[in-house]
């Protein structure tokens, strides 16, 4: 595997600076900024390394969500707040809104009168939307599986009946 | 010999039941925050939780919907239960965090009803928020770094940057003169969109399309996504489902504004 530095920076960087940006957007404290930026930049190395290795966008975008929430709850203790919060917001920039947005599109355009090769729209339009639902449930998916094998002090904490169950973690 | 006083009796009870409505009613404050701040519902149940039974509560049940909160809390032979209604849902993680320490602080003991009642309605009045003219900018240089993810051109940086601050400065004027959130995500997708195209075009940019749907991603409800996932899995199949069907519907408004934007300025997909 072959791995172009520049580019893997360019979209480390990038994703450093849409996951502080929305960091603002979700009204973290500025203490919390500078993770929120090293949660995307770290998010979006994972996932390029991934793609450069030949994975699919999905499959890279699990990885790096699970690197980013395995992350978050190894520094919980070192960091004291929520990890999760932060995980998510490391992972805003991989949500593939431009699949959503194409796959709605796609579907809008095999509904006029006369459509050019519909067959080729709904196919397009299919695998924009597929791949949507797939991407998202990926990063979903992988934040809850760290969330519930590396669970913190924060989670899970309390049963309905008040009893504080002992959770074993790495704290 | 001890006579049985029903008077007494009624006293006590009443007594009992304004404690545990006491409890009840700042727990689902705690959890209406928790709500609409965008925590996932296992952290609302269990900070609920923690606080009814810091406050003295002995059994607790949460039921959460999208839009109201039901709680039933028992102490001995009384029991009470609650329902509030749930407002709009967004993303607030500095007051998530506030309410969150404060359930901690509650848990441990010491506090009365009416002390984390009026201590949670200072966390809601006090927490900071970033300012507007902060946050406009912060989120339209999110949406170019966007655009720079997707392969959109250096020309287009700076006007994706500077309309999707636009944008988010009129979704915020527009929310909160209380306008339909879905309605707003239309007309926010369409001007964001038709001014970034306009603007990327006089700078010569040559990924038009992918600039336009730069300039929308602030719209786009990430958090949302990931909680309904969280819920689906945590065992709150219901509510999952619900913030679901907002996203699908969020989603189909923003593209429809970036459809009428292409179709009025004669963008071709």
């Amino acid at each position: 595997m072959t791995v172009d530095l520049s580019y893997l920076l360019h979209q480390a960087l990038f994703g450093g600076l849409a996951a502080s940006g929305f960091g603002i957007l979700f009204n973290f404290g500025w203490r919390d900024l500078p993770w929120c930026a090293t949660s995307g930049a770290l998010a979006l190395a994972v996932r390029t390394l991934g793609q450069e290795a030949g994975w699919s966008v999905e499959a890279a975008s699990f990885a790096a969500a699970a690197a980013v929430g395995c992350a978050g709850q190894l520094l919980h203790a070192r960091l004291g707040l929520d990890t999760n919060d932060l995980a998510a917001a490391g992972c805003i920039p991989m949500v593939p809104g431009l699949f959503a947005a194409e796959g709605i599109l796609g579907w809008y355009a095999l509904t006029v009168p006369h459509p050019d090769s519909p067959a080729a729209t709904a196919a397009t339009a299919l695998e924009f939307t597929l791949r949507f639902i797939f991407t998202i449930g990926a990063i979903g998916t992988a934040l809850s599986i760290t969330t519930h094998i590396l669970p913190n002090r924060d989670q899970g904490g309390m049963t309905k009946s008040g009893r504080t169950e002992r959770l074993g973690g790495l704290l | 010999m001890k006579t049985f006083d029903p008077e007494k009796r009624a006293d006590s009870g009443l007594r009992e039941g304004r404690e545990l409505d006491r409890i009840a009613e700042a727990a689902l404050c705690a959890a209406r925050v928790l709500m609409e701040t965008g925590a996932r519902t296992q952290v609302v149940h269990e900070d609920c939780s923690r606080i009814a039974h810091g406050l003295g509560a002995e059994h607790v049940d949460l039921r959460s919907g999208y839009a109201s909160l039901d709680i039933t809390i028992s102490r001995g032979m009384n029991s009470v239960t609650r329902m509030e209604e749930v407002g709009p849902h967004g993303v607030n993680y500095r007051l998530t965090h506030a309410i969150r320490e404060l359930a901690q602080r509650i848990s441990r003991g010491g506090m009365t009803p009416a002390e984390a009642l009026s201590e949670m309605t200072r966390l809601k009045q006090d927490t900071r928020q970033h300012s507007t003219w902060m946050v406009a900018s912060a989120v339209g240089i999110a949406c170019a770094a966007f655009g720079r993810l997707l392969g959109m051109d250096w020309a287009a940086f700076i006007p994706v940057a500077g309309c999707a601050a636009v944008g988010q400065t009129v979704r915020q004027s527009l929310l909160r003169r209380g306008a339909n959130v879905f309605v707003v995500a239309a007309c926010v997708a369409f001007l964001a969109s038709t001014l970034t195209a306009l603007a990327a075009r006089w700078a010569g940019s040559t990924t038009l399309n992918l600039a336009m749907i730069a300039s929308v991603l602030l719209l786009v409800p990430g958090v949302p996504a990931f909680d309904a996932q969280h819920d689906i899995l945590d065992g709150h199949p219901t509510l999952g489902t619900a913030r679901a069907v907002v996203v699908g519907m969020l989603l189909i408004f923003i593209a429809t504004g970036v459809l009428i934007a292409r179709v009025v300025l004669g963008v071709r997909q």
